[in-house]
C-alpha cells in the first residue's frame, strides 16, 4: 500500500528533522536561533490552521484568540504560580482547548462564511477582554518573569518540539482514515454524513486540536517577547499571517505551509518590516492573486512543473517519442 | 437610567444600521461575506475629507459624491474580479474580499496617512433639548438619513424593474441569466450600491466620531453584529437590528463603563450569529 508507504516516509522524515533541530541548536548564533523560533512558531500557527481549513474546510479567522490564550495563561501561570516554563506551555495548550470546546458550542453550529465571521468575532472579543482585564495589566499587558522563561537554545528546542507536534498531527490527519473521513466532510457534508461519519465529533476534534497547537505556539511567543499585550498576542495579524502562510504554500497539504511560512516570511514579512504600506498592499495582492489564480497553492505548482520533469525521467530513453 | 442614554443609544443604532444595510444586500444577493466593507464605509469618508479639505464642502454635500465614487470603484471590482470567483467553491470569494481590505487599507494609509482624521461640520458637536432629553444632532441627522435609505433600498428592490432582477438573481441565478438578466452585471450593481451605502455610513461616522485607515475592523463587525440580529434580506429587520445594537452599547456603556462597549457588542453578535443565524427579526418561515 503506497499510501502508508508515503506515511512512514513521511513520520520518518520528520522525526529526523526534528531530532537534527534539536541537534543543531546550541550551535547555533543568537540570531539564528531567534529567527528559528520565529520561523517554528508561524510554521505551528499556519500548520493548526491548515487542519482546520486545509484538511477539515473550515475556514477560521481566529487563530489569534488561541495565540492570546496560551500566551496569556503561560505570562500568568509564571507570574503568579511556582510551575516550570515546561508545564507553563503545557497548560497553555489546555487552557486553548479548554476555551476553543467552549467556544465550540455555539461556532460549529455555524457552516461556511458564518463559521469565519464567528471565529473572527471570538478573536477580537478575546482582545476586547483582554484590554479590559486589569489583573492581566490591561492594554499595557504584563511581563513574564525573565528568569524564569526559557531562551536561546533552550527556547528554539522548544519551539522544534512544538513544532513538531504540529507536523505530526497535520501528517497524522493526512495519511489517516480519520483525515481521509475529514476530507469527505469537507467535500460533501450530507453524503459523508450519510456513510456514517460523526460529522460533529470530527469537526469538534479537528477545531480543538488545532486550537491547542495554537496556545502551545502563543506560549512560546509569550516567552520570545517576554511580555505579552492585547494589541501585540490578539492582534488579527496573527490570523492573517496563519492563512497567507498556509494558503501561499498550499492548504490541504502536509509541505504546504512549511514552503508558505518560509516565503511569507522571507518575501515579506522580513523584507518589508518597515514599509508598512507597502507591506499591506503586497499581502492583501498576495491574497487575491492565490485565491484566483493559484487556488491550491506554490506547491501545485512546483508538482505540476516537476510533473513533465518526472514522466521524461521515467521513460525509456528513446528518440523515437514526438516531442 | 436615564432617557438620555435610551435616545443616544437608538440614534446611533442608525448609523450601525446603515453599514448593516450594505452588508446585508451584498450576502442576500450573492452569498458573500464582504470583509471589506468596512474599508468602503472609510473610502466614503475619506472620500468626503478630500472635499471637505480641498473644496470646502459641507459634509452632507459632499455625502452623494463620496457615494458616488466608491459605488464607481466597487463596481469594476465585482464585475472583473469577484463575480469570477464565485464559481470557484468555498471560501475563496471571502478570502479575495480580505485581500482587498488590505489593498485599501494600504492605498488609504499611503494617500492620506495614519494620522486621525474627523470631518467638521456645524452640527459636529451641537445638540439641541427635546421634551427634556438632551439629543446630539449628528446623530439625529445620521438616523434621518438612515431611515430615508433604508426606505429608498426597499423600493427599489421591491418596485423597480432593476429590483425585481437583483431579487431575481438572488433567488436563482442560473434561471435569472436564463431569462436574459445580465447577472454578472446585477452583482456588480449590488455591490456599487451596498458600497453607495456604507460611504453613506462612512460620511456621518467621519462627523460624528475621527477615523483612521485601519478602522475598516470594527466597523465591519458591527455590520455583522447588526445583520446576525437583523436576518439576512429585511430591510426592516436591519434598522431594528441597529437600533437594539445602539441601544446595547449605549446601556453597557452606562452600566459598565466605556472600556467594555466593543466587548458587549461583539459578543452580543457571536452569540446571535451562533443561536440565530436567520436573525431575530425574521420569521423563520420566510427564509
Amino acid at each position: 500500500m503506497t499510501g502508508r508507504k508515503d506515511a512512514t516516509t513521511a513520520g520518518a522524515a520528520l522525526l529526523v528533522a526534528a531530532v537534527v533541530g534539536l541537534a543543531v541548536a546550541p550551535g547555533l548564533e543568537p540570531g539564528v536561533q531567534d529567527l528559528g523560533t520565529t520561523l517554528l512558531v508561524y510554521l505551528t500557527v499556519a500548520q493548526a490552521w491548515n487542519i482546520l481549513a486545509g484538511f477539515a474546510g473550515q475556514v477560521s479567522l481566529g487563530a489569534a484568540a488561541f495565540v492570546a490564550t496560551g500566551a496569556y495563561t503561560a505570562g500568568l501561570a509564571l507570574a503568579h504560580t511556582s510551575i516550570g516554563w515546561a508545564a507553563a506551555v503545557a497548560l497553555a495548550g489546555a487552557i486553548a482547548g479548554l476555551i476553543a470546546a467552549m467556544l465550540a458550542v455555539p461556532l460549529l453550529r455555524l457552516r461556511g462564511d458564518y463559521f469565519t465571521i464567528g471565529t473572527l468575532a471570538a478573536s477580537i472579543a478575546v482582545q476586547a477582554l483582554l484590554t479590559n482585564w486589569n489583573w492581566a495589566g490591561g492594554a499595557s499587558g504584563l511581563t513574564l518573569p525573565i528568569d524564569r522563561i526559557p531562551a536561546g537554545t533552550t527556547l528554539l528546542r522548544l519551539a522544534v518540539v512544538v513544532a513538531a507536534a504540529a507536523m505530526g498531527l497535520t501528517a497524522y490527519v493526512r495519511y489517516s482514515a480519520f483525515g481521509l473521513r475529514l476530507g469527505a466532510l469537507r467535500d460533501n457534508e450530507p453524503a459523508a454524513a450519510g456513510l456514517g461519519v460523526a460529522v460533529y465529533g470530527h469537526r469538534f476534534a479537528t477545531w480543538v486540536g488545532s486550537s491547542v497547537l495554537t496556545g502551545m505556539a502563543g506560549a512560546v511567543v509569550a516567552y520570545q517577547y517576554v511580555a505579552v499585550s492585547p494589541s501585540g498576542v490578539a492582534s488579527v495579524n496573527w490570523s492573517l499571517d496563519a492563512v497567507l502562510m498556509a494558503l501561499v504554500g498550499g492548504a490541504g497539504s502536509l509541505i504546504g505551509p512549511v514552503l508558505g511560512t518560509t516565503i511569507v516570511y522571507y518575501g515579506l514579512t522580513r523584507m518589508l518590516e518597515d514599509f508598512q504600506v507597502l507591506s499591506l498592499l503586497v499581502e492583501g495582492t498576495l491574497l487575491v492573486l492565490i485565491v484566483r489564480f493559484a487556488p491550491a497553492g506554490v506547491l501545485a505548482l512546483l508538482t505540476r512543473a516537476a510533473r513533465p520533469l518526472r514522466r521524461a525521467a521515467t521513460l525509456p530513453a528513446a528518440g523515437t517519442e514526438p516531442a | 437610567m436615564s432617557a438620555d442614554v435610551l435616545v443616544a443609544g437608538l440614534l446611533s443604532g442608525g448609523l450601525y444600521a446603515l453599514i448593516g444595510l450594505g452588508i446585508s444586500l451584498v450576502f442576500g444577493v450573492l452569498k458573500v461575506m464582504n470583509l471589506m466593507h468596512g474599508e468602503l464605509v472609510l473610502g466614503g469618508a475619506y472620500l468626503a475629507a478630500l472635499l471637505v479639505g480641498s473644496a470646502g464642502f459641507d459634509p452632507l454635500v459632499a455625502l452623494p459624491f463620496a457615494m458616488l465614487g466608491v459605488a464607481l470603484i466597487a463596481y469594476p471590482l465585482q464585475r472583473y474580479l469577484l463575480t469570477g470567483l464565485l464559481r470557484a467553491n468555498g471560501s475563496a470569494p471571502m478570502v479575495a474580499t480580505f485581500g482587498l481590505s488590505l489593498v485599501a487599507q494600504a492605498a488609504l494609509q499611503a494617500a492620506f496617512g495614519t494620522d486621525p482624521r474627523a470631518l467638521s461640520a456645524p452640527y459636529a458637536q451641537a445638540g439641541f433639548t427635546v421634551l427634556g432629553v438632551r439629543v446630539q444632532a449628528v446623530y439625529a441627522i445620521s438616523f434621518a438619513l438612515t431611515v430615508v435609505l433604508c426606505g429608498v433600498t426597499h423600493l427599489v428592490l421591491s418596485r423597480t424593474r432593476a429590483g425585481s432582477a437583483v431579487r431575481a438573481a438572488a433567488a436563482d441565478p442560473t434561471t435569472a441569466s436564463m431569462l436574459g438578466i445580465n447577472v454578472g452585471r446585477v452583482y456588480a450593481l449590488t455591490l456599487a450600491g451596498s458600497a453607495a451605502l456604507a460611504a453613506a455610513a462612512g460620511v456621518m461616522t467621519g462627523v460624528a466620531q475621527s477615523f483612521t485607515p485601519s478602522a475598516g475592523l470594527p466597523l465591519l463587525l458591527t455590520g455583522f453584529a447588526v445583520m446576525a440580529l437583523a436576518g439576512i434580506g429585511s430591510v426592516g429587520g436591519v434598522l431594528l437590528g441597529g437600533i437594539t445594537l445602539g441601544l446595547l452599547q449605549s446601556l453597557s456603556t452606562a452600566y459598565f463603563g466605556g472600556g467594555w462597549r466593543n466587548f458587549v457588542v461583539y459578543t452580543v453578535f457571536f452569540l446571535a450569529l451562533s443561536f440565530r443565524p436567520t436573525g431575530l427579526f425574521r420569521r423563520v418561515a420566510h427564509a
